[in-house]
């Protein structure tokens, strides 16, 4: 799973989340350090975000909303995949479902992210960034991850490469959250290496996932599968 | 004809052999007809020993009432750390045998039962809020059944009996006698550390942690020889909860190849089962169908005869329904989850004083599992179409389904993303390989859709081998 268990994981955070340590609510403070660390360096510890949810969920007065909101944003940089919703999982139900009688910032914050996340999830990208630029909250929401929009358009553009051969710049500018075709082109020559023909269409080199190719399914058959048959015959026998 | 290896992406292959199924079942026969002669070997025994320790042994294995007080409860509570203190922490390790050898399961699994119930309580009174005199008492002993103490004692009981090290030695076929220590060499250290492990991964399932649960039995090899084959119960109940986990976790195919595997294993054992362990079964088997359903719906796969015929009895209109999709789809799907899910908990004690600001647990993880649901709603739409071309204009699709090609677009994208999927092979629960699990594949250039479908080739030596253990039994 994406961003699970990175090669960044120095041995102290190793310890402390296959051990027992990780129940001590004073390793809430190396995991918060840590997280800064994920967040400066753009890369991403879900299981060791766990951790740290893990022990906000058995302390609450530990509980610090941003680094709730940093863990939620990290997640979700990973999709798609599960880790934004394992992360909500461990929330307390008032902080992620905010009921009407019950407004805190956090809880609202934590709406907010999940209806990103939906989109991204959803493949919506072009309402992705449409959500993103609609209120202030977002800005300060993403504001400790450093290069978020960067990080979140290279992952769209990897998951167009798996499923496109050849995309419209026009699709790519909505998905991108680019500002024009100029722009577009850049990025895709520039960052991702493709190429762009005169018509304006991008051209995604080959890769086993966006080539369909038929396949047929064959039967693995192994001596073992035989071995009763052969036991109960030898058995017959003796 | 053409077949590919190692180049195009791994499709899984179904694993549908029933050879470890039909081992278990001959082993558990076995037990039971042994059994019974155990069963009255203990009671003799105990009537011999009448000793009060072992009085409280039996005990800390019964049942609570369903309709026990609230100081029934806190006594209870109070019981077991007695007991736990005792035989954790005497001047080494006890000298005491299990009455049987399934109670280090019972006591477990009661232990976790109550602690569970207790916070489903404590949280309903705090929500209905028309209980003062309860939530007084509750609120003025938040650390009774508290999250904190019952991990404790379920990773003390894990240290003590050095049951990771027993467990590891074993894996790697060495003397397990010679890393258990003075407190792991004894019965009762090594059952009641065992069945913790368990405990754990159902514990953290129940605080929503899934991947925490799954990691927790990477010592345990799910197979025959594993040690809580030999109770029923237990078998039941880790393939329940690994199951599940799994299922949060969007692991489909592993979810169903645990149901599975657990659901064909109580079928066949069903008849020489004694009706009081079959009741308390027969419960948790419907809900394992229901989140069968559920994977199947995400996962489309062929199932074991036998629990596709149940799936059908059971849960047959809701079936169709999932499997078609589409918002229609929804409520079975809220319905299946609600009737099948673990009674989750929250960890630490309810806000007494605003009612309305405790929000059940349940309601919390369906929602999550919601999202997920609603995202992949079109898919069998979406598939149901691409089946039945090899190549199609998006355009034109978009107006056989009256949306926009935007919105197309991006259900195509989410359809594919989908299709690959962990899978375990060996090693621990959350490792596994990443693979395609649909036999549909299609690719897109610009607004041309190809599409390619996945030939089944005839499983000839799977049917000739099921059909050969047929006739011979």
């Amino acid at each position: 799973m994406n961003g699970e268990d990175p090669q960044e994981r120095p041995e102290q955070i190793r310890n402390i989340i296959n051990g027992l340590e990780r129940y001590n609510p004073q390793a809430a403070d190396v995991l918060e350090a840590y997280l800064q660390q994920q967040c400066e360096e753009k890369f991403c510890d879900c299981n060791a975000n766990r951790a740290l949810l893990k022990l906000y969920q058995l302390n609450p007065d530990r509980i610090k909303d941003e680094v709730i909101t940093n863990i939620l944003v990290k997640a979700m940089t990973q999709f798609p995949s599960p880790q934004f919703d394992l992360a909500l999982h461990l929330l307390s139900p008032s902080h992620s479902n905010p009921g009407p009688n019950s407004s805190s910032d956090l809880a609202e914050a934590v709406s907010k992210l999940r209806v990103l996340n939906a989109q991204l999830e959803g493949a919506q990208y072009a309402r992705f960034w449409a959500t993103l630029d609609s209120d202030d909250i977002y800005a300060d929401l993403t504001t400790d991850i450093a290069g978020f929009e960067e990080m979140i358009r290279v992952r769209i553009a990897q998951l167009v490469s798996q499923a496109f051969r050849e995309v419209q710049t026009s699709v790519l500018e909505g998905w991108l959250g680019l500002d024009s075709e100029e722009e577009v082109k850049k990025f895709v020559v520039e960052t991702c290496g493709w190429k762009v023909d005169e018509a304006g269409l991008v051209h995604v080199p080959k890769n086993p996932e966006n080539e369909a190719k038929k396949t047929e399914i064959r039967e693995d058959v192994s001596v073992d599968m035989f071995s009763r048959v052969i036991k109960r015959a030898w058995e017959d026998n003796a | 004809m053409s077949y590919e290896n190692g180049m195009a992406p791994v499709r899984a292959l179904e694993d549908d052999s029933d050879v470890e199924e039909e081992a278990l079942v001959a082993d558990y026969k076995e037990q039971v007809q042994y059994g019974g002669g155990m069963d009255e070997l203990d009671q003799i025994s105990l009537a011999q020993q009448a000793d009060e320790i072992q009085a409280r042994l039996v005990q800390a294995a019964q049942p609570l009432d369903f309709q026990a007080t609230l100081e029934t409860k806190f006594q209870s509570y109070d019981n077991y750390c007695a007991l736990f203190h005792y035989i954790l922490n005497s001047d080494g390790p006890v000298d005491l045998e299990p009455p049987s050898y399934y109670w280090a399961w019972d006591v477990i699994d009661e232990f976790i039962y109550q602690f569970n119930t207790f916070s489903s309580y404590r949280a309903r009174i705090a929500r209905q809020g028309n209980n003062e005199e309860e939530a007084q008492i509750l609120r003025d002993n938040p650390n009774t059944w508290g999250c904190y103490s019952v991990l404790n004692v379920l990773y003390s009981l894990i240290q003590k009996s050095q049951i990771t090290e027993q467990l590891t030695a074993m894996r790697r076929n060495e003397d397990p006698a010679a890393v258990a220590g003075p407190y792991g060499s004894k019965n009762l250290y090594r059952m009641l550390g065992y069945f913790s492990i368990i405990g754990l991964l159902r514990v953290h399932c129940l605080l929503g942690d899934f991947s925490l649960a799954l990691k927790t039995l990477d010592d345990i090899e799910l197979n025959k020889k594993a040690m809580f084959a030999r109770v029923m119960a237990a078998h039941f109940t880790t393939y329940y909860y690994v199951g599940f986990s799994y299922m949060m976790m969007r692991r489909y195919a592993d979810a169903i190849r645990m149901f599975s595997h657990i659901l064909i294993y109580v079928s066949r054992t069903k008849n020489f089962q004694k009706n009081t362990q079959y009741d308390s079964i027969s419960k948790k088997n419907d809900q394992m169908l229901a989140l069968i359903a559920l994977c199947v719906a995400f996962h489309p796969t062929r199932l074991d005869d036998t629990i596709h015929t149940a799936l059908r009895e059971k849960y047959g209109d809701q079936l169709l329904k999932l499997q078609r999709g589409g918002p229609e789809s929804l409520p079975i799907f809220e319905e299946l989850f609600r009737l099948a899910c673990p009674k989750f908990i929250s960890p630490v004690p309810p806000d007494f004083d605003r009612p309305e600001a405790n929000v059940d647990p349940i309601d919390h993880h369906l929602s999550i599992f919601m999202e997920e649901v609603k995202t992949n709603m079109w898919s069998p739409t979406v598939k149901s179409y691409l089946r039945l071309y090899t190549t199609m204009d998006l355009k034109k699709l978009a107006g056989f389904l009256d949306v926009k090609p935007e919105e197309l677009r991006s259900w195509l994208l989410v359809n594919k993303q989908r299709t690959k999927q962990l899978r375990w092979t060996d090693n621990g629960l959350l490792e596994g390989e990443l693979v395609n699990i649909s036999d549909l594949d299609y690719a897109l250039q610009g607004d041309l859709i190809h599409i390619s479908e996945a030939k089944m080739g005839r499983k000839l030596v799977d049917w000739y081998l099921r059909n050969l253990s047929r006739t011979y039994a």
